[in-house]
């Protein structure tokens, strides 16, 4: 299991989030950085998991969450996208990891 | 009243003191200038616009002028004045009038924060705007000379102005920059369209203005609600082809081209994202103005 796969992530808060999408691909603003972001689908798809849950979510949360739409990867290989998703979200302040 | 009806002395003196307050779109600039070339173009290119009364508001004060030096007879240059300051480095004095329209230009889009803008061409049909983003060399001029000279409305050259409210274009027709081989492909795409001698040896090359049609100076104060925007491609050789483009990196590439995207906010995000969302995007690739204007005329008549 990597380091990861422990944490919990959460969004930064909803209104400091505006986003659109077209075709499967996002445009993501941040209040806090006043950067506009270009996500692609999976990385989009994870944000909006985030944004609509009512809580924290690990990875393997996540990944339950698009099981269907990510049926025909491998597992690992999800998890790991997502993942990588999520170190991304951190770098450019659109989720963080919950302090437990 | 309009340019065209001052004589050429009025226009003169005008320009010389207190300086002609001239209307484009939604700016008055006060534009003062003894210099001949001034004065010819901006008779050339001007004729039809109007002129604000002399104690009217205007939004920017410039001037163009020779330094009160030797160098006003050994290599004359001439520097742009913007209230009082002169923010560009001098430039040879044949380049005057285009000094002119590089610093109107720059008093836009450093200072009209009241608009989103965007780096971009825009030209209208039925009321509804086309938008050529690009960066210099894409072809964005010479496809909106080319528009403008075949039916379509100039809204503008360079710099795209929309309404904060309604995110629809507000025009700023003005004279259009052609560069270096698209001169002379303008002259004869369409030979009744006015240009001004080119001056060679700008930091851009060679540079005519072509005149803005009557018909988009008359009706200057009509916005268009964007509806395609079209990203220029000038490739020598190539076949023209509209190849449809991604809505989300289209958005990019406009908030990439914008002068002041980072000013608005939230409010500039939404919106651009509002005008993806109703826009088509394409990426038009081009070596021969004629097959560019036929297929974007093509868009319009699908619509």
């Amino acid at each position: 299991m990597s380091s990861l796969s422990a944490l919990r992530w959460r969004t930064t808060p909803i209104d400091a989030i505006a986003w659109r999408e077209w075709d499967g691909e996002y445009v993501v603003r941040s209040e806090r950085s006043g950067n506009t972001h270009l996500l692609g689908p999976l990385a989009g798809r994870v944000l909006q998991v985030l944004l609509d849950a009512s809580s924290a979510l690990n990875s393997d949360d996540i990944a339950a969450e698009l099981s269907d739409e990510l049926a025909a990867t491998d597992a690992a290989e999800r998890k790991a996208a997502i993942e990588a998703a999520l170190s991304e979200f951190k770098r450019l302040g659109l989720a963080e990891p919950v302090q437990e | 009243m309009i340019v065209s009806e001052l004589s050429p002395e009025e226009l003169a003196s005008r320009l010389a003191s207190p300086g002609l307050r001239l209307r484009t779109g939604p700016v008055v600039t006060r534009i003062q200038s003894r210099l001949t070339s001034v004065v010819q173009g901006v008779a050339l290119h001007y004729a039809h616009y109007a002129v604000e009364g002399e104690g009217s508001f205007a939004d920017f004060r410039v001037r163009v002028a020779s330094p009160h030096s030797l160098r006003r007879w050994l290599k004359p240059q001439v520097y742009f004045h913007f209230d009082g300051a002169s923010p560009f480095l001098p430039l040879p004095a044949n380049q005057a009038f285009a000094m002119l329209e590089w610093g109107l230009n720059w008093c836009v889009s450093n200072h009209c924060h009241q608009y989103l803008i965007i780096h971009a061409a825009a030209v209208e049909r039925s009321g509804l705007a086309l938008l050529l983003p690009g960066p210099p060399g894409s072809g964005k001029s010479t496809l909106c000379a080319g528009l403008a000279s075949r039916g379509w409305r100039l809204l503008c050259d360079e710099l795209t102005l929309l309404d904060l409210a309604t995110g629809s274009v507000v025009p700023l027709p003005r004279p259009i920059s052609l560069k270096n081989e698209s001169i002379d492909v303008i002259r004869r795409f369409a030979p009744e369209a006015r240009l001004n001698p080119p001056v060679h040896d700008t930091v851009k090359g060679s540079v005519a203005h072509m005149k803005a049609p009557e018909q988009s100076v008359i009706r200057g104060a009509e916005p268009a609600r964007p509806r395609w925007v079209v990203l220029p491609r000038f490739e020598r050789g190539a076949t023209v082809s509209l190849e449809q483009q991604s809505r989300a990196r289209t958005f990019m590439r406009l908030a990439e081209n914008a002068f002041n995207y980072d000013v608005h906010g939230r409010r500039g995000f939404e919106l651009l994202a509002n005008l993806i969302a109703t826009s088509d995007c394409f990426e038009c690739r081009f070596s021969l103005l004629e097959d560019a204007v036929e297929a974007l005329d093509g868009l319009a008549r699908r619509t």
